[in-house]
């Protein structure tokens, strides 16, 4: 059984994270808790929700720029921007489908998404959703307020905290406001598909992509089975596995940038063209890994240099008879296994031959209570780390061992 | 008058001693500069009002040189102030009397070129057009162009975080760096990142980029590489009211065109730079944007139509298209040249860098002309237009007495005009020590204890560019003691289940 703290206003936050830390009682931080099973389970009594801190602050489309309170649903938010024809850049897919069932469509809240620094296709073009977090306003795990940034574009006044908290899953501080940098949706969005089984080749059609001038905004390849799942007929038609390349901007732009990559590309294999519709549909099925969705089967992302992707996924499917589907032109790899072996050994082993790591997305909470789910960072970084978490969270109370298994002394992991 | 700790009197009775280590790990001829003669460059950096001699200067040319020069500091308890190429304009690379200024300029090399993952592997002390001299024969360039670039330093723009005058499209520093090696305090080298996207913990990158040499010393960058637009062009755009002009900045953005570049000047600084570069602006206009439009030509070529109907609606009385490459060259050789020429119409002269929310421009333009009569200065303006990056350029002449003093005076008016209105200090120079007294303006005592508590996790004994950032140090002590509070079931007005 758990207490949950449900604080309606950033005082109360500040009160509910004061008591904690007098009291030393460890708190489980939540927004909507739509990601609750990605990372390690926390142990703690209390859970303290932010799902009731909600509410925009102010957007101003024309300044690009969105302030809300942390708790505020993603729906909710991009509800909002669809309707001035906006959006955050970083193009996050459902994440939260990736580790259950039947997830409604943009689950969570928007802390959630910067605590856990989501990112979708467009990420090789603009950034993580750390690059579009413009300033937060947060109660640290010593019970204090603290702030950074602010709602202009461009800012180095004092430390980059927004970066800190971007992915730290709220072992830091628990974050109340949130200003994002968001941007206008392109006029047009074209893909151009390319027929190709084999993922060492897709890799080095992207490359090719990706060194064009053609302003690429998202690079993927999808195998054969997993191309059926997309329910776009246009791709199933071609048959085979696809690279897929979008282009987005001005319409004549467009079309012309597709033409060109169809004929830089055109040894690699037969091409096609996605218009709008056939395009958002695909990239959103990307964004969400949809072949890969619900929960079964384990789920691991392993990530790398783009260039090495290629090999990476080849070598990643052929040892662990998985199943495999790249994005971020080959600097990210969404391995899929249906056995009951976790293989983390194999995979983190064939990640780090290639300077990559491996984030254990999906698994039974069995299995993350013995397996590491964030890669084991490098001794002296984790001294580090260590000690920025102490001297924000002395206590230990915000999130305890969601982002490592077994701290020891030394923050060796 | 600016305040710096204290010089220690036991390291300044060391300083033969210290000199002696230094030589020793640093064996190369010049590599450690003693003498007063030679110490005098380096007695300041692109802030000029501020000078002080170092203790020495040490020039180390590799990161085994860099982890020993640091290790003796530290066990030494000696100050350290990292320096790149010296052209920083918030004195961040100010010397300490009591201090080692350890110059990365030696680490001058482009490491490798990976051409599949389109990044760049180089030393610290590589300036920034360097870079994209290393790659541009195969097509591509680093985006971020601070308009030092032909001096100033990567590992200088990995400190700052700096911009330039494509970062609205292209991003600051700190989106377009891949990967770091960095030494900390304790001599100990740490690899951060890589080529790829992720890492494993804090985002540690986005916490060393623009920490002002705070938090440990830089030995080697991984940028990611661009490859260059097909072409680029320019509109010239003048209006007869700065809120016009800001009103075609807002209309150009909401209509979803991110421009490469999108800068505004106003009337004192058009007059300057065209009698300075004869660039062909229009001198009577109160505003002039400049918009540049980069992509595959046919996009370009759209673009710039569209721009310029929107200019048209938005009371443009004045617009020119660039019709050749030259002409580009042409329109922005004003804009790049803005600084020196204020620098040929007033002895001296003070930049500003403030960042504020777009929409308030006519208003805090309005509040800086207020502020000038006040002071009794003049001051002339450029502008990031498309990201709110202000850079007033306050004139006056140090020869006069309390002239400096007053530009001081009213720089810091025009930055706590900035915060008022829902802005920053600094948008792309730094806080160094140029701004440091006023960051209380933006920030409580408790967000910049959370701030030092993030430099004490990598130099607790606060070593690394004292002095710098925050006007205040609170001590280890301080910063690590827990608050005692009331302890109680108190918080009932909250929910609970």
């Amino acid at each position: 059984m758990t207490e949950v703290i449900s604080p309606t206003t950033p005082e109360q936050l500040r009160d509910a994270i004061g008591w904690a830390v007098d009291a030393k009682k460890p708190l489980e931080v939540i927004g909507s808790g739509s990601k609750r099973a990605y990372g390690h389970a926390v142990a703690a009594y209390h859970v303290l929700d932010l799902s009731k801190l909600t509410g925009v602050l102010f957007y101003e489309p024309e300044e690009l720029v969105l302030s809300v309170r942390a708790g505020t649903s993603l729906a909710e938010i991009q509800a909002i921007l669809r309707e001035k024809n906006q959006q955050f850049h970083f193009e996050t897919g459902n994440f939260p489908a990736l580790l259950a069932d039947d997830v409604a469509q943009n689950a969570g809240t928007i802390g959630g998404l910067i605590a856990t620094n989501l990112s979708g296709p467009r990420r090789i073009k603009v950034g993580a959703a750390r690059d579009h977090l413009l300033g937060f306003e947060a109660v640290s795990g010593r019970g204090e307020d603290f702030k950074s940034g602010g709602r202009v574009m461009k800012n180095v006044t004092g430390f980059d905290l927004s970066k800190l908290m971007s992915g730290s899953f709220g072992t830091l501080g628990v974050m109340h406001t949130i200003t994002m940098k968001v941007m206008p949706c392109d006029e047009k969005a074209r893909t151009v598909l390319i027929a190709c089984n084999d993922p060492e080749r897709a890799g080095m059609a992207m490359n090719r992509a990706m060194g064009s001038e053609n302003e690429v905004s998202a690079a993927a390849w999808v195998a054969v089975e997993d191309v059926a799942r997309f329910g776009i007929d246009v791709a199933s038609a071609m048959g085979t596995g696809l690279v897929a390349l979008r282009v987005e901007g001005p319409a004549p732009s467009v079309a012309w940038r597709c033409e060109a990559l169809r004929k830089l590309l055109a040894e690699f294999g037969a091409s096609e063209e996605l218009h709008t519709t056939n395009s958002a549909t695909f990239w959103k099925a990307v964004a969400d890994v949809a072949p890969y969705g619900g929960s079964s089967g384990m789920l691991w992302r392993v990530s790398g240099p783009p260039a090495s992707g290629g090999v990476l996924a080849a070598k990643l499917a052929a040892r662990t008879g998985g199943k495999v589907m790249m994005d971020w032109a080959g600097a990210q790899i969404w391995l899929r296994l249906d056995g009951s072996d976790v293989m983390a050994g194999t995979v983190r082993q064939i990640a780090q031959s290639e300077s990559g790591q491996a984030v254990l997305v999906r698994a039974p909470a069995d299995l993350r209570a013995e397996v590491p789910v964030f890669h084991p960072e490098d001794p002296a970084l984790a001294r580090i780390n260590r000690k920025i978490r102490d001297n924000f969270d002395p206590v230990g109370i915000l999130n305890p061992g969601r982002m490592h298994l077994n701290i020891t002394e030394g923050g060796q992991v | 008058m600016l305040r710096m700790p204290e010089p220690n009197p036991n390291t300044l009775a060391r300083r033969k001693d210290i000199i002696a280590a230094m030589r020793e790990i640093v064996p190369a001829t010049g590599g450690v500069i003693v003498d007063e003669d030679q110490l005098r460059p380096y007695e300041c950096d692109g802030l000029m009002a501020y000078r002080q001699l170092p203790m020495i200067v040490v020039l180390p040319e590799n990161t085994g040189q860099v982890a020993a020069i640091l290790k003796y500091c530290h066990t030494n308890k000696i100050r350290v102030v990292p320096r790149g190429a010296g052209t920083g304009l918030s004195g961040g690379a100010l010397p300490m009397a009591d201090a080692i200024t350890i110059s990365m300029m030696k680490f001058n090399r482009v490491l490798e070129i990976d051409w599949d993952n389109r990044a760049a592997v180089v030393q610290p002390g590589v300036t920034n057009l360097g870079i994209t001299r290393a790659v541009e024969h195969k097509g591509f360039y680093y985006a971020p162009d601070p308009s030092s670039q032909i001096a100033c330093s990567i590992g200088g723009n990995i400190a700052e975080n700096s911009g330039g005058v494509h970062s609205l499209k292209y991003g600051l520093t700190t989106n377009n760096v891949l990967g770091l090696e960095m030494v900390t305090i304790e001599g100990e080298i740490l690899r951060i990142g890589g080529k790829g996207l992720d890492q494993s913990g804090y985002d540690l990158l986005g916490i060393i980029t623009g920490s002002e040499g705070l938090l440990g010393i830089v030995t080697e960058v991984t940028v990611r590489i661009l490859r260059k637009p097909e072409t680029a062009r320019a509109l010239l755009l003048g209006f007869n009211s700065s809120e016009a002009g800001g009103n075609c900045v807002a209309k150009i953005i909401a209509d979803g065109i991110i421009p490469g570049g999108l800068e505004m000047m106003d009337a004192p600084a058009i007059k300057a730079t065209e009698d300075f570069v004869h660039a062909g602006y229009p001198l009577d206009v109160e505003a002039l944007l400049l918009v540049e439009l980069d992509g595959p030509k046919v996009e370009v070529d759209y673009l710039i139509e569209k721009v310029g109907a929107i200019a048209r609606d938005c009371g443009a009385v004045y617009s020119r298209i660039s019709e050749s490459e030259e002409e580009r060259l042409l329109f922005w050789s004003g804009r790049k040249n803005a600084f020196p020429a204020i620098g040929r119409i007033s002895p001296d002269y003070m930049c500003m860098d403030g960042t504020i929310p777009r929409a308030r421009l006519a208003e805090v333009l309005t509040g800086m002309q207020v502020l000038s009569q006040r002071h009794g200065l003049r001051v002339a303006n450029v502008f990031h237009a498309g990201d709110g990056n202000l850079h007033p350029l306050i004139m006056f002449d140090a020869n006069q007495p309390g002239e400096l003093e007053r530009a001081e005076e009213f720089g810091a008016d025009i930055l706590k005009l900035c915060v008022e209105v829902g802005g920053v200090l600094s948008g792309e120079h730094g806080i160094g020590v140029e701004k440091r007294d006023l960051m209380p303006e933006m920030f409580t005592e408790d967000d910049m204890k959370h701030q030092e508590r993030l430099k004490l996790a990598f130099d607790e004994d606060e070593l690394l560019n004292p002095g710098k950032v925050f006007p205040t140090l609170h001590g280890c002590g301080e910063l690590k003691t827990l608050h005692a509070r009331e302890v109680a079931n108190k918080f009932p007005d909250i929910p609970r289940f």
